[in-house]
C-alpha cells in the first residue's frame, strides 16, 4: 500500500489553483468581474427603470460615456419599473447594499426618506462636472431641494400631451396657418373642435383616447385640468386640506363629458387609444413616450400640452431624475464617478430627447439639434407650466396618493359615480392621507418640515 | 412440564428481550428517522414558523420597510385596520371571486371527470387536455386570458360578436379573473374526482343496474354519495386556496387595482401597503387578520362536516 502521489507541494499548488478558479468564480458572479475586465479604477454601480426605447436610450448615452471616460466601469441595471423598482432601492438602502446611482421619479423622493435611504448630491462636485442650478427649470429644482439639500439631480420632465393627426384635423379645418392644432380657450371651444374632428373621422374609430379605465392617467389628467382652475391641496403648514369639490367637481364633469357625448368609447380602454390613433383617431391624450411609437408608424401628426380649456395653460408633469441611494460609507472615486456619470447624461440629454422627454437641462433645450426635433420642439412650453402631485410624503408616480384618489376620478369618468360626489371623496381621501403618519420617520406631512 | 416451566421460564425472558429489542429500535428509528425529518423542520422553523412568529411581532409595531425606528402600537394596527374601508373592499372582492369560482370549479371538474372516465377512445388526450393549463405558470394563464378577453382585438368578443369591455369595467372585470381561474386550475380538481370515480367498485352498478336502477338513479345513489368525502375535499381546498386569489388578478390589470379598483384582493391590498406604502407593521396587522378569517373559514367548515357526519349517524 503506497502513500498517495501527494505531498506539501502539490497540497500548496491544489490550493493556489483553487484560489485562482474561485476568483474566476466570482467575476463570473459579476463581483469584481468589470473591475477585472476593464481595469478600471473607478466602478460605478447603476440601477435604472428604463425599459423599451428608454431602456436602449440609455444603454446608447452610457456606451457613450464609457467611451469618453474609460477610467470609470459603470456597471448598470434595469429593474422592472414602478413599485417593485422602489422595493428594492429602499430594501437596498436600508440594508446598506444600494448602488452608487439610482433613478427615481422626482414626486417619490420626498417620500422616501431623504437623509436616511437618500444621500444629498454634492452640488460643489456636480458644478466641477458643469451642473449648476442655473441651468434648471427653478420649479425643477425646488422639487427636488428637501431641507435645503439637494435630494434629486433632475433628467427630463416627462408629461401628458394632446397628439393630434395633422391629416384628419386638416379635413376638419381645425389646423392653423402653421400646420399645427389651433389651441382651444374653453372647454366649449373644446367639444366644439370634438364634434368637428368627428364628423371628419372614418366610421368605427372613437374621436379622441382618454384611457377612461386607466387610474394613473385619469389622475393625471385630473391633476393638470384642477391645476388649471388653480386648484390648491393643502395649506403651507400642511394641516388643513385646501382641495376645492366646486373646482374637482368641474374638473370631474369635463372628463365625463367626453363619453357622455360620445367622443371618447368606453370599449376602446388602455393601450386601444394610442391603436384607435394610428388607424385614424384625430386625437389621443397620452404620455410623451409615446413619440417614438407614433414616428415608428410614420403618423402624420403634431403634439401639444394639454388643452388649456379652462383658460391658464398647465399639464401634468413628472421628472425622471438621479438620486445617490444611502450607503453608509458614501464618498472615495465611486460617489465621484456617480456624479460625474449622472453629469453627462444629464448635460447630453438631446439623446434622451429622442424617447420624446424634455430635457431638465435647459441648455439642451436651446440647441438646434433639439429645436429641430418634432413634435418635441412643439409641447417644450409643457416645462414652464407643469402640473404636479403636492411635494408631500405620500405622492408621486404609483405612490399612495394616486392609488387611492386615482379610482375615484374613473369611477366619475366611467358614470358609477357622480362627479360631486367622487369629489367629496377625493376630499376626504385627502384628509385622511394628510393626518396619516409617513411610515419611514413616523410624522405626519405637518410634522415632517419641508420634508412632509 | 420441564418444556412447559422452561417455557414459562423462558418465555418472559424473551418477552423481555424482545421489548428491550424494540425499544432500542424504536429509539434508534427515532433517532434516524429524527435525521430524515430535520431537514424539514429546520427550513419549516425558519420559513413558516419564524416569519409567523415575526409577523405577529410586527403587527404591534409600527414597523417600516427599512427594518429600523420601529416601535411598540399595542393594538394602533388592528384598529385603524376595521375601520379600514379598502381592506374591507379588498375582502369583499376576494369573497366575491370565492363565492363565484368555487362552485363552477367544482362542477366543472365533476362533469370533465365523468367524461374522461366514460369515454372510451382518446382517454389520455382528453385527460391530458383538461390537466395540461394547471402546468402553466400563473402569468402565462393571465397573459393569455388577457389577449383573448382584449375588448378591441381578443378573440372572446370576436367568436360572440359583442364589444363588452371584459378588462375595463368593474361589472366583468372580476368575471374575466373567474373565468381564466376557472381554465387554468379546474385540472387539479378534474385529477382529485378522476381517482377517486376511478376508484368506486364496479359492482356496486352492476348490482344496481340489475335491479333495475336507470343512470339518474346510479348517478344520485351511488356516484354522488361515493364522491361526498372528495367533494369536502375539493371544496376546502378549493375556497383556501380562492380566498388569497392575487397572481393572475394582477397580471391580467397590469399590476394594477383594476377598473375603479374592482380586481383589489385582499392579498394585493396587504402587498400595496407593505411594499407601496412601506407601512409593514400595518400589512403585518392586515396579514394577521387575513389569517384569522381564513383559519375561521376552515374551522367553520370542519365543524359543519362534523356535524353532518354526526347527524348522518
Amino acid at each position: 500500500m503506497g502513500r498517495p502521489g501527494l505531498n506539501r507541494r502539490h497540497m500548496l499548488a491544489g490550493l493556489g489553483g483553487l484560489t485562482v478558479a474561485g476568483s474566476f468564480g466570482f467575476a463570473a458572479l459579476g463581483t469584481g468581474a468589470d473591475a477585472l475586465a476593464s481595469g478600471a479604477r473607478t466602478r460605478v454601480t447603476y440601477w435604472n427603470l428604463f425599459s423599451g426605447g428608454d431602456g436602449y436610450n440609455m444603454v446608447a448615452m452610457l456606451d457613450a460615456f464609457r467611451a469618453e471616460h474609460p477610467d470609470v466601469a459603470v456597471k448598470d441595471s434595469t429593474l422592472q419599473w414602478g413599485n417593485p423598482f422602489y422595493t428594492k432601492l429602499a430594501m437596498a438602502a436600508a440594508g446598506n447594499r444600494a448602488p452608487d446611482l439610482g433613478v427615481m421619479h422626482l414626486g417619490r423622493v420626498t417620500g422616501f426618506s431623504p437623509g436616511r435611504l437618500l444621500d444629498p448630491w454634492d452640488t460643489g462636485l456636480l458644478a466641477e462636472y458643469g451642473v449648476r442650478e442655473a441651468d434648471f427649470n427653478p420649479e425643477l429644482w425646488r422639487r427636488a431641494v428637501i431641507d435645503g439639500k439637494l435630494y434629486a439631480l433632475p433628467l427630463d420632465i416627462h408629461v401628458q400631451l394632446c397628439f393630434y393627426r395633422k391629416d384628419v384635423l386638416r379635413k376638419a379645418g381645425l389646423l392653423g396657418a402653421d400646420g399645427r392644432m389651433v389651441p382651444p380657450a374653453s372647454a366649449d371651444e373644446w367639444f366644439a373642435m370634438l364634434k368637428e374632428a368627428r364628423a371628419a373621422t372614418r366610421k368605427g374609430l372613437q374621436t379622441i383616447g382618454l384611457w377612461l379605465n386607466d387610474q394613473n392617467f385619469q389622475w393625471w389628467f385630473f391633476v393638470a385640468f384642477y391645476t388649471q382652475l388653480g386648484g390648491t391641496w393643502f395649506d403651507e403648514a400642511r394641516t388643513e386640506v385646501t382641495f376645492d369639490t366646486d373646482k374637482a367637481t368641474q374638473v370631474l364633469e369635463f372628463l365625463r363629458r367626453h363619453v357622455t357625448d360620445g367622443y371618447a368609447d368606453p370599449g376602446f380602454g388602455g393601450g386601444a387609444g394610442a391603436e384607435q390613433f394610428l388607424n385614424g383617431s384625430p386625437f389621443a391624450w397620452e404620455g410623451n413616450w409615446s413619440v417614438p411609437v407614433f414616428d415608428t408608424a410614420k403618423v402624420d401628426y403634431g403634439a401639444t400640452p394639454l388643452p388649456p380649456v379652462f383658460g391658464r395653460p398647465a399639464t401634468h408633469a413628472e421628472s425622471h431624475a438621479f438620486v445617490l441611494p444611502h450607503r453608509s460609507g458614501r464618498g472615495g472615486a465611486a460617489n465621484e464617478g456617480a456624479h460625474r456619470l449622472a453629469a453627462y447624461i444629464v448635460r447630453n440629454a438631446r439623446a434622451w430627447a429622442a424617447g420624446g422627454h424634455i430635457p431638465a437641462y435647459t441648455p439642451v433645450l436651446a440647441t438646434p439639434g433639439y429645436r429641430k426635433l418634432d413634435p418635441q420642439s412643439e409641447y417644450v412650453s409643457a416645462m414652464d407650466h407643469q402640473a404636479t402631485e403636492p411635494k408631500a410624503w405620500f405622492a408621486g408616480s404609483t405612490g399612495i396618493l394616486a392609488q387611492r384618489i386615482g379610482p375615484v376620478v374613473v369611477s366619475s369618468t366611467m358614470g358609477s359615480a357622480k362627479p360631486d360626489a367622487a369629489a367629496r371623496r377625493m376630499r376626504s381621501t385627502l384628509a385622511g392621507l394628510l393626518a396619516m403618519k409617513n411610515p419611514m420617520d413616523g410624522k405626519t406631512a405637518a410634522q415632517g418640515g419641508a420634508a412632509a | 412440564m420441564t418444556t412447559t416451566s422452561a417455557g414459562t421460564v423462558i418465555a418472559p425472558a424473551r418477552a423481555r428481550t424482545t421489548a428491550a429489542s424494540a425499544t432500542v429500535r424504536r429509539k434508534q428509528g427515532l433517532q434516524h428517522g429524527g435525521w430524515f425529518v430535520a431537514p424539514f423542520l429546520v427550513l419549516f422553523a425558519l420559513f413558516v414558523v419564524w416569519p409567523l412568529l415575526r409577523g405577529l411581532w410586527l403587527s404591534f409595531t409600527d414597523a417600516n420597510i427599512s427594518g429600523e425606528g420601529a416601535s411598540f402600537v399595542g393594538l394602533g394596527n388592528y384598529r385603524e385596520a376595521l375601520r379600514d374601508d379598502l381592506m374591507w373592499e379588498a375582502l369583499g372582492h376576494s369573497a366575491y371571486f370565492t363565492l363565484l369560482a368555487v362552485p363552477c370549479i367544482t362542477v366543472l371538474a365533476f362533469l370533465l371527470a365523468m367524461l374522461a372516465h366514460h369515454i372510451e377512445r382518446g382517454k389520455w388526450l382528453w385527460r391530458l387536455c383538461f390537466f395540461a393549463p394547471f402546468l402553466l405558470p400563473s402569468t402565462v394563464a393571465a397573459n393569455l386570458w388577457q389577449w383573448l378577453f382584449n375588448p378591441g382585438t381578443g378573440m372572446i368578443n370576436h367568436v360572440f360578436g359583442t364589444d363588452t369591455p371584459w378588462l375595463t369595467d368593474k361589472t366583468y372585470a372580476m368575471l374575466a379573473v373567474v373565468v381564466t381561474t376557472l381554465w387554468w386550475t379546474v385540472g387539479f380538481s378534474f385529477l382529485l374526482y378522476l381517482a377517486a370515480l376511478q376508484g368506486i367498485p364496479g359492482h356496486l352498478y352492476e348490482a344496481a343496474t340489475l335491479d333495475g336502477a336507470n343512470a339518474w338513479h346510479r348517478m344520485a345513489h351511488i356516484t354522488l354519495p361515493m364522491l361526498r368525502n372528495i367533494t369536502g375535499l375539493v371544496v376546502a381546498l378549493q375556497i383556501l386556496a380562492s380566498l388569497q386569489v392575487f397572481d393572475q388578478a394582477v397580471v391580467m390589470q397590469d399590476f394594477g387595482p383594476g377598473p375603479e379598483g374592482s380586481t383589489r384582493t385582499f392579498v394585493q391590498y396587504t402587498l400595496e401597503e407593505g411594499f407601496t406604502g412601506y407601512r409593514v407593521g400595518y400589512a403585518s396587522a392586515v396579514s394577521i387578520i387575513f389569517f384569522l378569517i381564513i383559519a375561521a373559514v376552515a374551522l367553520a367548515r370542519m365543524w359543519l362536516l362534523r356535524n353532518r357526519e354526526e347527524g348522518g349517524r
